[in-house]
């Protein structure tokens, strides 16, 4: 195609890197010397670095390699030590919570033991992180939105591992640290709770999660589609609205009857991500703790679709009794 | 791109389709339509699965006529009534279906047939017994069609299907690394990260397998359904071996929107339920009892006795041997002496 | 009329596909376009026939209602109505709404004059509603494969449908996508996150500067991608979420029948570490 598709940055002029906004006395300097990557000024900024390394970064970087470390170590320790079964197995391997017979107690270490330090010391890390989310975005003059974004995320991992297990009288109702053993835990509740598909919250948080990548597409393409008339420089079209933002908002009015403004898409985005965690984790705090079969659940409340049952209806078999 | 990234490209490519199949596929609608149950077949699997799926072709019957097999045979503890004829044809079946190379010699000092000095003898003798059970007793599981030694064994003296317990791993008394019996890739879990034993609580034990609670609200104390989320990837890790067992999926049985109820279910589901505690009875009064009988490179490595699954008599066949009715040709093996 | 303060001087005539100056007007808000012409056409009429499906149905509960496919017995042929026949028209309207409607977003923007991103962004989303009711159940040989039209009983295919191959998280193509997703959904709460802090930057504060946000994100995580690559990023992630999507459901059934954990046996087995 003889036109430019705004895909990809054919020229890159390089100049001067920037150091970042000055930060105000009491934080630290910042670290490394930021330096290019052509390839990535293709795509966004060539520019990686400088990074702040506060002492809310030092501190949970510290207790997240820390849990790291200690999963890693306890997978290497389940095939025997051996470095290519790690890397054959990895996919199966886990760090798994404790069993049900221990409910909320402190377990032997290679029964949950480790599980519930990792929990603890990756929960302090990913805490710290927040905090460290919400004062560099204060140290630089900025609102807090990322950070209370990063609130909802945090919301939904908390009650997966911390809350409903709580409220459930058991730690081995978490999630186990694993690729494939998470995904065993996700079927699992579904299949012990009557199939979550019929938590209305589930379903509630999937609108939000696939509204979120409708979002996104429409927004980026938008925007893309803009780019000649520097619709991308987003902040300056919220306070001085060009003919980028105004294509834009028609794009929309003439396609759909209404449209956001430069401003407002950013608000839709930023309620639709934060939605589908926050509105999850209550789905999941719920499972359980009030409701015990989601299916039923739907029953009651009329919503289930019928369809017709085989002939003759089938019996369960244990009330009539094992012997044949 | 450099050549090399190419190669490596196509390698790579190459490597993760290599697991793919190809359309046309068959399908067999289990449900209403629109509701996705379905069975899902390639017919290229299944032209590799039918010869393994043959029944061998029975000997003409023989006359019932003459002494009976334990007035004319020492310590002839079952089959007993038949006449020496019938009596005789069916060791024949047996050799063929259990120890087709060894001939008679894998059960008996063929200097005195009548000594029980081979343990595979007296194993043999309390499978034929197991046999007997399982045709008479568990029609509900076996109908009419019914079992041979051949529906486990195929030919070979152990039956390559089996389970035992599993060997612990290396350094199983360490703090790090326990997994929980689950979280390894094995073949008994279907390659997932289900627990990867889940025949001794369901197929020898009686651990319920239920899950589900029968109300919406979650209920207190007496009412209280204590089943947890850990039980039930127990029950899951069952269900894959059974439907892997049966080269079938979850819709052969369920209607997967509501799992436990019986009223969405398949009549196939009422055939599961009773083979499950056909299992344990197998397991239970059969092959445990033998287990000091059999010599320790015969039991699983913690020295217990290899037991049944769904895949022992399945083998990947929603029906043994595709349905072929073996056991009407022997009418012996259908009667049982035992309560 | 319902016109933005701006909005006259956009409202020029060109930009259409089909039809020339017949068609280039609005509705209100609503830009028409033989495009709006033929989409108002289509949707109509499959939302009329879905309303006669719920008629002929058992329920007017707009949870319960329920349009099915025809069962897999009538293969690729066309059912009778009652049988999944009404099924079939619906989606057929489905289709012509839905490219209809793509076709005339091409037009208002080539009106606006913007790039066709959007309508292509789109085109990925009709590929995936095409791919799941056309050409999954083409390769599978019958249109019965396909999802019914009812908000509960859709799920209840997508339960059965992953069932059908035990534990469809192993599905690797399906990890991907799910990946892709919730990382488009952490990149959209991020990118919406940041221009509202630099715009509403609270009690005192002066609006701040991209510079600002770029130095944000590299004090943060060492990396900005700056105002123009979180645009095609984030349209990035949402479609390669889209397009995996697709591959992983068009692969169940066509390309693998057995259970997705199975799949995996390829890895395990490699000679290098098979034990």
């Amino acid at each position: 195609m003889a036109e430019y598709q705004n895909l990809f940055t054919s020229v890159q002029p390089v100049g001067p890197l920037h150091h970042g906004i000055d930060l105000p006395r009491g934080d630290d300097k910042r670290t490394g010397e930021p330096f290019l990557v052509h390839l990535l000024g293709r795509i966004g900024n060539a520019q990686i670095g400088p990074v702040y390394l506060g002492s809310l970064g030092v501190a949970s970087l510290i207790f997240g390699i820390a849990a790291f470390n200690i999963i890693g170590f306890n997978m290497l320790a389940s095939v025997d030590w051996n470095p290519i079964q790690l890397i054959r197995q990895l996919f199966w391997l886990a760090l798994e919570p404790p069993p049900p017979a221990y409910g909320l107690n402190f377990p032997p270490l290679e029964q949950g033991g480790w599980w519930l330090i990792v929990g603890f010391m990756l929960t302090t890390s990913i805490l710290l992180w927040w905090v460290r989310t919400y004062r560099r975005a204060r140290q630089l003059g900025l609102g807090t939105h990322v950070a209370w974004a990063f609130a909802a995320a945090i919301w939904l991992y908390l009650v997966c591992g911390f809350f409903r297990p709580i409220m459930m009288g058991s730690w081995s109702e978490a999630v186990p640290f694993g690729i494939f053993p998470h995904l065993d835990w996700v079927s699992a509740i579904s299949l012990r709770y009557g199939n979550l598909f019929y938590n209305p919250f589930h379903a509630l948080s999937i609108v939000f999660l696939y509204g979120s990548v409708l979002l996104f597409a429409m927004h980026g393409a938008t925007i893309l589609a803009v780019g000649r008339y520097g619709g991308e420089r987003e902040i300056e079209q919220i306070v001085d609205r060009g003919t980028a933002s105004e294509r834009a908002g028609l794009f929309w009015r003439w396609t759909m009857g209404f449209n956001a403004s430069m401003e407002s898409i950013h608000r839709w985005a930023w309620w639709f991500a934060v939605l589908c965690p926050l509105v999850g984790g209550v789905g999941i705090l719920l499972t359980g703790t009030v409701v015990d079969n989601w299916y039923l659940w739907s029953v009651k409340h009329h919503v289930v679709p019928a369809y017709p049952l085989g002939s003759p209806v089938v019996v369960d078999p244990a009330i009539l009794g094992v012997k044949p | 791109m450099k050549m090399i990234y190419k190669l490596a490209l196509c390698l790579g490519v190459a490597a993760m389709l290599s697991g793919c199949e190809r359309p046309p596929i068959e399908t067999v609608q289990t449900g209403y339509r629109g509701t996705g149950m379905e069975q899902i077949y390639n017919p290229r699997t299944l032209v590799k699965q039918a010869p393994l799926n043959q029944a061998p072709i029975a000997a003409e019957a023989a006359s019932p006529d003459g002494p009976k097999a334990n007035q004319v045979y020492q310590n002839v503890k079952v089959l007993g009534d038949l006449s020496v004829g019938q009596f005789n044809r069916q060791m024949a079946a047996i050799t063929q279906w259990v120890a087709p190379d060894q001939g008679c010699a894998y059960c008996h000092n063929v200097q005195n047939f009548a000594d029980d000095g081979k343990y595979t003898k007296v194993v043999a003798r309390r499978m034929i017994q197991m046999t007997q059970k399982v045709n008479q007793d568990w029609k509900p599981h076996v109908a009419e069609t019914g079992v041979t030694c051949y529906t486990c064994h195929r030919g070979n003296n152990i039956p390559t299907q089996v389970w035992a317990a599993p060997k612990d791993r290396k350094y199983a008394n360490s703090l790090l690394g326990d997994l929980a019996g689950q979280n390894m890739a094995t073949k008994e879990a279907g390659l997932t990260s289900l627990p990867s034993d889940p025949f001794t609580p369901y197929l020898m034990g009686a651990q319920p397998i239920r899950v589900n609670s029968t109300t919406a609200m979650t209920g207190v104390g007496a009412n209280a359904n204590r089943a947890s989320t850990k039980q039930a990837e127990h029950t899951y890790s069952l269900m894959v071996h059974m439907s892997e067992s049966l080269g079938v999926n979850c819709s052969y049985c369920h209607n997967t929107r509501n799992f436990q109820s019986w009223e969405e279910s398949r009549p196939q589901r009422v055939t599961a339920w009773y083979g499950i505690r056909m299992a344990r009875e197998i397991n239970n009064d059969y092959m445990t009892p033998l287990t000091s009988t059999f010599p320790p490179h015969r039991l699983g490595p913690k020295g217990d006795v290899l037991k049944v699954n769904c895949t022992t008599c399945h083998q990947g066949a929603f029906k043994p041997l595709y349905g072929a009715a073996m056991a009407k040709d022997y009418p012996e093996l259908q009667v049982s002496a035992e309560q | 009329m319902s016109m933005l303060s701006f909005e006259r001087k956009y409202r020029v005539r060109g930009g259409t596909i089909f039809g020339g100056d017949l068609f280039d007007f609005w509705v209100g808000p609503f830009y028409v376009g033989f495009f709006g012409i033929t989409t108002i056409f289509f949707a109509l009429m499959g939302t009329m026939m879905i309303l006669w499906g719920a008629a002929m149905g058992p329920t007017w509960n707009v949870w319960q209602i329920s349009i099915a496919p025809p069962d897999i017995s009538y293969g690729l042929r066309f059912a009778p109505m009652m049988e999944g026949g009404l099924w079939q028209l619906i989606t057929v309207c489905a289709i012509g709404a839905f490219v209809s409607w793509a076709l005339r977003e091409v037009e208002i923007a080539r009106k606006l004059g913007m790039g066709l991103h959007v309508p292509v962004a789109f085109g990925m989303a009709i590929l995936a509603y095409v791919s799941l009711q056309v050409i999954r159940p083409v390769l599978m040989g019958a249109w019965g494969h396909a999802f019914p039209y009812g908000i509960y009983s859709h799920l209840d295919w997508v339960s059965n449908t992953a069932y059908q191959y035990l534990h469809f998280h192993y599905n690797p193509w399906h990890m991907i996508a799910v990946t892709l997703f919730f990382a488009a959904t952490l990149a959209l709460s991020m990118h919406g996150g940041l221009v509202l802090s630099a715009t509403n930057p609270g009690k005192g504060q002066v609006v701040k500067s991209p510079e600002h946000e770029d130095t944000f994100f590299r004090d943060l995580i060492g990396y900005s991608v700056g105002t123009l690559g979180i645009h095609r990023l984030g349209l990035f992630l949402a479609l390669s979420g889209v397009w995996f999507g697709i591959v992983c459901i068009v692969i169940s059934g066509p390309f693998w029948t057995g259970a997705w954990p199975e799949w995996w046996s390829w890895w395990l087995n490699m000679p290098i570490w098979r034990t």
